[in-house]
């Protein structure tokens, strides 16, 4: 592992013009879940100098915020989130969610911001191979051994699927996020936040934070009357694991007919991936088990499977069948 | 750029060398073999040239090469064709499917005076760029290395999942899975020579 440097900002101002300051050579630590994994595996793109924000006052609560919805400071460790009566109370898909993030290990270290920001799992990058990611200019993962950590909906130079469940899970709820940036504050969606491979300060990444913005609060708006929600996860391995794929659901139904629904599928992409096809059909219908082979049908047309991992897609089309069946029940 | 049909470049080799030699089944081995047969032998090329414009009448552009060449120009990128082919059969290739409007030149081994290194060098001549500041596009080892004798980067085309893993082996310099990625590749290879200049 090499050896970094730890700066400790009292503030997020100050973490931001450390981090302005060493450009790409900073990086944000907070959990260090991945972070400190991505220095283990000795990362091109792993940092020098490692902007230590835990100690930072402020980003560590989750708190009503006055119109009904719900603030979460980015360092906010995914255990709380999964332990929250608050949440419970007002999103309980996403306390169901967050509860099949890693093991309760990993919750009790990483936070919300990290598991937002994570970068990808594939397992070619985290070898060491010299890969997009890692200063080469080849996705090993789009001709070797992609059947758990790859896209099946196709890719943008790198091929690793968007590993977060965070996000998945809140991009049904229009959650938006703040970030701290050197021009002041910035408001983007999570749909926005993680829009899959972009070119960001010369670097491939999942997310659209630059090298010295902060992530500081996720805002969740206040949760709609009527709404039905289920959250769905496969995984090669049932007690921790990494989306295979997974589905995020969220219906808002009066007198059993759908007025708004969201879908989104994880593991599947290069992002969470909102599947607007399923989520106009569902408008307007009744809520009826006979409903899902028809969803399911329109579900994932655009899919582009690589050798090993079409199994996916019939995965997450499996969890929007059941999903389905779960809220018409 | 497109799907060429094996045959006629078998017919090629075939009648060049009395038929002695092992047919191959895929048109870019086929090709690569007859430009190998031109290379060391020099021999007549006028019934080639016939089979090679039937070659080019049948060829398909794969589905991406428009929409990625239209975006790469539209970044201004000025566009060169470095083929071995006969500059007819490549002038019916670029007609037929109206591609000729997307490239400023067109290398030949008529005008660059031989095969697969020749109208690579041509065309990097001819925009003034230096071998190291061009990729190449390839999808076998042949291709690998006449790049490299050149001193051009050569990228794998990852059409055939298989045949790349195996290619990737020998050392590429990239690899893309479609020519979508290519407007990509160029953006984030600018991006990252900004950052060099810039520190």
């Amino acid at each position: 592992m090499k050896s970094v440097s730890i700066y400790r900002p009292a503030s997020v101002d100050e973490a931001v013009q450390i981090l302005s300051k060493h450009g790409r050579e900073a990086g944000v630590y907070a959990g260090g879940t991945d972070l400190l994994i991505r220095l283990k595996n000795r990362l091109e793109q792993a940092p020098t100098y490692l902007v230590d924000i835990k100690k930072i006052d402020g980003l560590r609560y989750i708190k009503e915020d006055g119109q009904g919805g719900v603030a979460i400071g980015t360092a906010t460790k995914l255990a709380e989130i999964a332990d929250s009566d608050l949440l419970k109370k007002k999103y309980p898909m996403l306390v169901e969610a967050f509860n099949m993030i890693s093991s309760p290990e990993l919750r009790n270290a990483s936070t919300l911001g990290g598991d937002l920001l994570q970068e990808v799992w594939c397992q070619y990058l985290r070898g060491g191979y010299s890969c997009w990611r890692n200063g080469g200019y080849i996705c090993y993962g789009a001709i070797g051994d992609n059947s758990y950590y790859h896209s099946a909906m196709g890719g943008r130079l790198c091929y690793a699927v968007y590993p977060g469940d965070a996000a998945t899970a809140l991009i049904p709820y229009d959650a938006r996020v703040k970030l701290a940036t050197p021009s002041g504050p910035k408001e983007l969606s999570v749909e926005q936040l993680v829009p899959g491979d972009m070119l960001v300060d010369g670097r491939i990444q999942s997310h659209v934070v630059r090298y010295n913005e902060i992530l500081t609060e996720v805002v969740i708006p206040p949760p709609q009357p009527n709404a039905r929600a289920s959250f769905e996860k496969l995984r090669p391995r049932g007690v921790w694991d990494f989306a295979m794929a997974s589905l995020a659901i969220v219906l808002q139904v009066r007198d059993n007919t759908i007025e708004d629904a969201r879908v989104v599928f994880g593991g599947i992409a290069g992002k969470p991936l909102r599947e607007t096809a399923v989520e106009n059909f569902l408008r307007g219908k009744v809520l009826a088990a006979d409903l899902r082979s028809q969803a399911v049908s329109i579900a994932l047309a655009n899919a582009a499977p690589l050798k090993y991992n079409a199994t996916k897609i019939d995965m997450a089309k499996g969890l929007l069948a059941s999903g389905l069946t779960k809220l018409s029940a | 750029m497109a799907e060429f049909s094996a045959e006629p470049f078998l017919k090629i080799i075939a009648g060049l060398s009395g038929g002695r030699k092992k047919a191959s089944q895929s048109a870019s081995r086929c090709y690569w073999h007859l430009l190998n047969s031109i290379e060391s032998s020099n021999p007549p090329l006028d019934k080639a040239e016939a089979l090679e414009l039937q070659a080019a009448e049948t060829a398909m552009p794969y589905e991406d090469v428009v929409p990625a060449l239209t975006e790469l120009k539209g970044m201004g990128i000025q566009l060169s064709i470095a083929s071995s082919l006969s500059a007819t059969a490549v002038r019916l290739f670029l007609e037929r499917n109206r591609l000729t409007e997307l490239f400023s030149a067109v290398w030949t081994r008529n005008n660059s005076g031989g095969v697969k290194a020749a109208p690579l060098k041509a065309a990097c001549a001819g925009v003034s760029l230096k071998p190291e500041q061009a990729i190449f596009l390839t999808d076998t080892l042949e291709g690998l290395n006449t790049a490299r004798a050149v001193g051009v980067h050569p990228v794998l085309m990852m059409n055939d999942p298989d045949e790349a893993k195996r290619l990737a082996m020998h050392d590429p310099a990239g690899g893309i899975v479609s020519l979508h990625e290519l407007p990509d590749f160029l953006r984030l290879i600018s991006a990252q020579n900004a950052l060099r200049r810039a520190t």
